[in-house]
């Protein structure tokens, strides 16, 4: 029953990533979508053993190769912890099919153990290609033997099935408190947030325990041994250690020792999981089902002062984008998040040492004014690959979406509407690390006030592009708003196109050396401010062929 | 008034959803537009209202062709989807204030419309609270305040009883009479042939993306004579 139920959660969780991007059968098309995703891979996989290779390399130098194993299993641990946070509260409490499934004579065991193998399948797929293609890169160079990938395999399987049940039974502890609160949506965002504050508050804490445990005695024999180096990391979660050593040992009777300890520990793990999750998982789903958003009375407010069509509809779109917590979390949080968390660690992780060698940076950076105006406008678009808003402008509406095209409003202003939030997410996120650019390198008002500028009519360009994939390619019909911003392949162009912005400074920055870096910029603005007139023409003179995925 | 002019509409290829339909419904009159599921209702409804191109033909809304003029054709009807089911997050009166800008309804007209529209369906004293918390039924009738906002001259509703209480059911057909008594336009579409033959001037029956009845129901009945029921009748013109 728990296979069969696994089963179909994970089909009704899994839906096609988008139907432009699913097979059908033209084999023309098909042959097209197969190089596309084939190129995809190729890229990501070039980018992921680029990155791979130079540290193995550098590793190598010092001696200290076998750390990137440790690297590679704490990013694995990382991503886990990550996703599991994102997609456990999803997956645990909003999926839509809860109401079908609790009428079913089905144990609460079961139930609980299908939704956590759910969750463990997804990250399983995240983590074989987040860790195995690295280790695959590190076998290969160190000419590694067949135990070698064994373990490695059987460690990318059952090292992360700890964290999982870990972090889904924080998720259950929160939200068995669902019943005290009248407003559903309130608590969603209030459950996610505290989740990640806390696995944020941990992690930092076992850090700082762990980099306070190593005297600086200990710290000179792990950089001077070979291979010592590795032993930093082990203590950053309780079973990352028996992993890394799994792999590392090339013996075999070690390697079963390891792996006996891993299993050992998530297996009592487990049974104390499901102990506590049949107490809490049931308590929070029913008080999460059956509290409303919450009527409210009072005086109605109905406003007869015309606020002008533009600012009622971005109004709308912000009111949507910020009242849905998935849509918050997903598509405006990490915006947020990451400038602030670069400003957290900027602020609080910088020892005297640390800010001397910055102010050296300063002075040296100064004579290079070209260097700091193009990498930190480069910096500013790399931001920009976080932000979803316009990537799912019109998936977000999902079957609603049909109210655009039967409203008496021109079609090409509503895209510019849809768009205008991600930019308004870009210009805060650009605010932030030019801030940041100012207190680190002292950067000059005014060349934060051309930056700005230059940055927000580049990642205004990106923002439109990305409102023309998903109109080309909108995921309308979905079952949860989790789908939209998860299972969507259109999350991948704001990456791309943050990317190819990155890119094309770098290029300017080439190709305009002989310059003014003044110049160099405004002329990167220009070319940009052309490249945006060109997108809305186009936009505008297709309005209606755009809207025909619409439906 | 609408005109749909040989209007025809495929999804795949070499099989239409809508075939040649041709259909006028003038102003005054209450139009009935009945079918069994997968006829074709909701695609020509898609047509009348700008969601879907036709392929062929055109359709007029008082004069205006939704695919010359769209925008003037969208101004001149209100429209009730399948599904009341429309951006949850917002309130009731966020909704309805959204709706009075799109639509530009007078600032002077807004306050008293909405206060008239909500009170008569009785959900004023919900405007408040965001659409999610509404009952079907409430969200139904929060659907039906905003297209009827701006006072639309033809209104067009896709199933607009589904979920409403008898009094909200009664006061919408009430509503709609009185519409088409102003010398308005209702185009909407139906399930429930009961509430068709009292409420229609004239209804349509469409079966397999093809029109086989437009008429009154005294013209109906005296077409197949030997039908006694309304749902015999309409078994009748609908099947094989």
């Amino acid at each position: 029953m728990t296979f069969l139920l696994t089963k179909i959660f994970l089909k009704s969780s899994i839906q096609k990533m988008g139907d432009k991007y699913a097979f059908t059968s033209n084999a023309k098309s098909n042959k097209n979508k197969l190089i596309l995703y084939g190129l995809l891979l190729l890229y990501l996989i070039g980018v992921i053993g680029f990155l791979s290779v130079s540290l193995i390399d550098n590793l190598k130098e010092i001696h200290q190769e076998t750390v990137f194993i440790g690297m590679i299993l704490l990013l694995v641990l990382g991503v886990t912890i990550m996703q599991t946070i994102f997609s456990g509260i999803n997956l645990l409490y909003f999926t839509k099919d809860t109401d079908s499934v609790l009428p079913l004579p089905i144990k609460p065991y079961q139930i609980i153990l299908a939704r956590t193998n759910v969750i463990m399948l997804v990250d399983l797929v995240v983590n074989i290609f987040v860790g195995l293609v690295p280790l695959l890169i590190y076998g290969y160079m160190l000419k590694c033997d067949s135990m070698f990938y064994i373990s490695s395999i059987i460690t990318l399987i059952i090292l992360p099935i700890l964290p999982v049940i870990l972090i889904s039974l924080l998720i259950m502890i929160i939200m068995s408190f669902s019943k005290i609160t009248k407003n559903r949506n309130r608590f969603q965002l209030i459950a996610t947030l505290l989740v990640i504050i806390l696995i944020i508050l941990l992690s930092v804490g076992m850090t700082k325990l762990e980099a306070n445990t190593i005297t600086d005695e200990q710290m000179m024999q792990m950089m001077t041994g070979a291979n010592n180096m590795v032993n930093m990391i082990k203590g950053y979660f309780p079973t990352l250690g028996f992993g890394i050593d799994a792999i590392t040992s090339g013996n075999i009777v070690t390697m079963i020792m390891q792996f006996a300890k891993i299993i050992g520990i998530t297996a009592v793990g487990f049974v104390i999981y499901i102990f506590l999750a049949q107490k809490l998982y049931f308590k929070g789903l029913i008080g999460n089902l059956y509290s409303t958003s919450g009527r409210r009375s009072g005086k109605v407010k109905i406003s007869n002062k015309k606020l002008g069509l533009g600012k009622q509809y971005i109004g709308k779109e912000f009111k949507i984008l910020f009242r849905n917590p998935v849509y918050l979390v997903q598509c405006v949080l990490p915006a947020l998040l990451f400038p602030i968390l670069i400003i957290f660690l900027v602020g609080f992780g910088m020892s005297s040492e640390d800010m001397q060698e910055m102010s050296q940076l300063t002075n040296m950076l100064a004579n290079n004014k070209s260097l700091v105006l193009y990498g930190v406008l480069a910096v500013t678009q790399f931001f920009s690959m976080i932000i979803y808003v316009s990537a799912t402008a019109i998936s977000r509406d999902g079957p609603n979406a049909v109210f655009m095209k039967y409203i008496p409003v021109s079609l090409y202003k509503q895209y510019a509407y849809k768009t205008i939030p991600n930019i308004v997410m870009n210009l805060i996120s650009t605010i932030v690390v030019l801030g940041i650019a100012v207190y680190l390198i002292n950067i000059s008002i005014l060349d934060c006030i051309l930056l700005l500028i230059v940055s927000i009519i580049m990642s205004s360009f990106t923002s439109f592009l990305e409102t023309l994939v998903d109109l080309k390619r909108p995921k309308l019909h979905w079952s949860s708003e989790y789908a939209v911003v998860k299972q969507n392949m259109n999350l991948i162009f704001p990456m791309i196109f943050s990317l190819i912005n990155v890119g094309a400074v770098v290029l300017f920055n080439y190709l305009l050396q002989n310059i003014p870096a003044y110049t160099g910029i405004i002329v990167v603005g220009v070319v940009f401010a052309i490249a945006n007139i060109i997108v809305n023409k186009y936009m505008k003179n297709h309005e209606y062929k755009l809207a025909e995925n619409i439906m | 008034m609408i005109e749909i002019k040989n209007v025809s509409k495929s999804y795949v290829k070499d099989k239409k959803s809508v075939n040649g339909l041709n259909l006028n419904i003038q102003n005054g009159e209450i139009f009935g537009f009945l079918g069994p599921n997968g006829a074709g209702k909701t695609t020509t409804i898609r047509m009348i209202t700008g969601i879907l191109e036709p392929d062929e033909g055109d359709i007029l809304v008082d004069g205006h062709s939704i695919k010359k003029e769209p925008l003037e054709a969208k101004r001149n009807f209100g429209f009730v989807p399948d599904s009341p089911d429309i951006f949850l997050k917002l309130k009731g009166i966020e909704y309805l204030n959204f709706l009075a800008e799109v639509y530009n309804v007078p600032s002077e007209e807004r306050q008293n419309r909405i206060e008239e529209l909500t009170k008569k369906f009785e959900i004023y004293k919900d405007l408040n609270s965001n659409i999610e918390s509404y009952s079907h039924g409430m969200r139904q009738k929060i659907v039906i305040c905003g297209a009827l906002l701006s006072n639309p001259k033809n209104w067009i509703l896709d199933e607009p009883m589904t979920g409403l209480d008898p009094k909200a059911s009664y006061d919408l057909k009430e509503m709609m009479r009185n519409h088409a008594k102003a010398g308005n336009t209702v185009f909407f579409s139906t399930h429930i042939l009961e509430v068709a033959e009292k409420l229609c001037d004239r209804v349509g029956i469409i079966n397999k993306g093809e029109l086989v009845f437009v008429g009154t129901f005294e013209e109906m009945k005296e077409k197949f004579k030997e039908q006694t029921s309304l749902e015999e009748l309409f078994l009748e013109i609908t099947e094989e």
